[in-house]
């Protein structure tokens, strides 16, 4: 029984173990914030390794956490981010005053989410979900002199509160209806009765909040702003994928009754979210908004991706993730390096970046090159199965607009490319000496964008530990 | 009709009554004193349930700790007494009808379902039978959404702290000067984190 616990959970476990000696830590003599950090990042390293190692399947206390090959792949997909975001978010923390508290913070989000995807029971998946938000809203206050930040923490909170709010109301009706919560016992009991569907409506807005999608996705642009780069990365690319990976699964498994309604819901929704994401990403100024809209065009691709329904769709969207993880780092991952340094967040200041910062203009460009899907790179292959996978269901309509909308990204993505490659800047951006942290965690994205794509035995890896859940 | 649904209607009425209040009134000490009887209500509904050990549990967190906590921090702010500004005719014929259609919508959904009544069966759970099935590993057993909330709390807490926390003062005037603050000319206020330990605790329980 217990060896069973200690293995089956290890990865929380794990997590647990961080925040834990974080604390102790803490309480501990006085440590500089390199030691705080270079501990951590070791760890992050050790977690993610051994997350590779004696995955099983398995199920405990009732339903309450599963566990499969495929979920550890996807916890494995969230500690790789987190440990990039962390070797980014050196040279910001380095000044920083509560760098153990930030390590808290994001690792407790984390756990919350391993707990929300290995959940096999709505008031687990709840707990985790709200697990995953309520710390980020503290790490989106980190810089506390900064009144943004305040304003993007209130904003995350009150609108993480509002999607609870709708997801529990959906919850209650859905236990009320069915008198379970479990989610293998769901599905015998789920059908087409108004009160039903509308608990799946609410339950499926308050998914919507959490990766913003478009009639949801209010307060995206300006929390994205307000935040820390750090969480704004850790927001944009981890409780996303997070997300999505839950959304997947409680879409094919508990509403598997519900196919055609949330077929026809994400059809609109996904058209909706590319190209209100594209319109608002053109008119961007600050490059965190930018970002924010970007990857709120992002998430409706996966949706397209997550309609078709099929293991094929399940296979592309983890994948997916995991190229979003490697390109979405790399642009945020410069973003990051050149506030902390310059203070400067406005895509008219990375003008002429290229005069004076090679390395940091190339990595952004291939970050940029990869989002928008271009070719050579692993965004295009990502994007591809997305949309190979959405028209298994033979709904052309919906991928050529799609299709029509890679190309518009195209002209954002490329007008910042121009900005850092051609347009003259008479005052460019400072050479910016970069950490050398940050050079390992650009290696990973720039490898990941480069390989991924290409190394065909990754996806087959993901297809093939689908096919066995079945 | 017959007495025991009268007394529901009666205390759903005043519960609701309240919860208005609650939202309505333009002082906010008042409002949290409201919620403070909109909870009372909704333990006396536990009551009228027989569900005893629950509506106990109903008072003594939600009326006991969480109210008590919530007017802490309206204290906390220093702004307790000062009057709140009207909100629009707009907003709050807007957010009425909101409010009215929602409401109407989900009774009509709920009305429509067919529940089976369950009769006169009353579930008799004694303190002890809840005090095990939480702490549980077999089945209905609730000890990991137990150990998983005791970590959010863990977790919650210390944000809280983070944020509330005065910096010392000459690494805020370090901060302040940054070239990123050119876009907020006026002064930091440290006075907006407060609220936000409130949220954090009441969304979650």
């Amino acid at each position: 029984m217990w060896t069973d616990f200690l293995l089956l959970m290890k990865q929380e476990m794990a997590v647990i173990a961080m925040i834990f000696i974080l604390l102790f830590m803490k309480l501990g003599r006085d440590r500089s914030n390199e030691s705080f950090m270079n501990t951590m990042n070791v760890l992050l390293l050790l977690n993610l390794t051994l997350g590779f190692i004696g995955n099983r399947d398995g199920v405990l206390l009732n339903e309450m956490f599963r566990t499969s090959k495929l979920i550890a792949l996807e916890k494995n997909i969230l500690n790789l981010a987190m440990l990039i975001v962390s070797l980014q978010s050196y040279s910001w923390l380095k000044t920083h005053k509560h760098v153990p508290e930030f390590y808290i913070l994001l690792l407790s989000s984390l756990l919350g989410m391993f707990f929300m995807i290995s959940s096999g029971n709505l008031l687990m998946f709840y707990l985790g979900l709200e697990m995953s938000t309520i710390p980020l809203a503290a790490a989106a206050n980190f810089d506390l002199a900064k009144r943004r930040s305040s304003e993007g923490a209130m904003k995350l909170i009150f609108s993480s509160a509002f999607s609870s709010g709708c997801l529990l109301f959906g919850i209650s009706l859905l236990y009320g209806t069915t008198g379970t919560l479990i989610f293998s016992e769901l599905p015998h009991l789920i059908s087409n009765n108004p009160l039903q569907l509308f608990a799946f409506i609410l339950i499926i807005a308050g998914f919507a909040f959490k990766i913003s999608v478009v009639p949801f996705h209010l307060w995206t642009a300006d929390v994205y702003e307000g935040a820390p780069v750090a969480v704004t990365s850790f927001l944009s690319v981890v409780s996303k994928g997070a997300v999505l990976f839950v959304f997947v699964s409680v879409l094919y498994k508990v509403f598997s009754p519900l196919a055609t309604v949330w077929y026809n819901m994400l059809f609109i929704l996904s058209l909706l979210t590319i190209i209100i994401g594209n319109l608002f990403a053109i008119r961007q100024e600050n490059f965190k908004r930018f970002l924010a809209f970007s990857s709120i065009a992002q998430v409706g691709f996966i949706m397209v991706g997550i309609s078709g329904g099929s293991d094929v769709s399940t296979a592309s969207v983890i994948y997916f993730v995991l190229i979003y993880v490697f390109s979405n780092l790399a642009a945020f991952g410069v973003v990051a390096l050149v506030s902390s340094v310059t203070g400067k967040e406005n895509i008219s200041d990375y003008k002429g970046l290229y005069k004076t910062n090679r390395t940091l203009s190339w990595v952004l460009a291939i970050g940029l090159f990869s989002l928008a899907g271009v070719p050579p790179t692993a965004g295009f292959f990502g994007k591809f199965f997305l949309l190979i996978a959405g028209a298994g269901k033979g709904n052309y309509l919906l991928i050529g607009i799609a299709a029509l909308n890679i190309v518009i990204s195209l002209y954002y993505y490329l007008r910042v490319v121009k900005a850092i490659f051609m347009d003259a800047n008479p005052t460019p951006l400072q050479p910016i000496r970069i950490p050398l942290m940050s050079k390992l965690a650009f290696v990973v994205c720039i490898a990941g964008v480069v390989t991924v794509g290409v190394a065909s035995p990754i996806y087959d890896y993901i297809y093939s530990l689908i096919a066995q859940m079945q | 009709m017959d007495t025991s649904a009268i007394i529901f209607y009666a205390i759903s009425a005043f519960t609701l009554a309240m919860g208005l209040m609650a939202v309505t009134s333009s002082k906010i000490f008042r409002s949290a004193i409201w919620l403070l009887l909109s909870l009372v209500g909704i333990a006396a509904l536990y009551f009228w349930m027989q569900v005893e050990f629950i509506a106990a549990i109903q008072i003594i967190v939600y009326v006991g700790g969480i109210v008590v906590l919530i007017i802490f921090s309206i204290f906390l702010t220093q702004q307790a007494g000062t009057k709140m500004p009207k909100a629009l005719l707009r907003r709050t014929i807007g957010s009425a009808l909101a409010a009215f259609f929602g409401l109407a919508f989900s009774f009509n959904l709920i009305n429509h379902y067919g529940f089976k009544s369950t009769g006169s069966q009353h579930f008799n759970a004694s303190v002890s039978d809840v005090g095990t099935q939480m702490l549980s590993t077999t089945e209905h057993g609730y000890i990991l959404p137990f150990e998983v909330v005791s970590m959010l709390l863990l977790s919650a807490m210390i944000g809280c702290i983070v944020i509330a926390i005065k910096p010392p003062q000459e690494h805020a005037e370090k901060i302040g000067t940054k070239p990123e603050n050119v876009s907020s000319p006026e002064p930091e206020e440290e006075k907006v984190t407060e609220n936000i330990s409130e949220p954090l605790i009441t969304t979650e329980v």
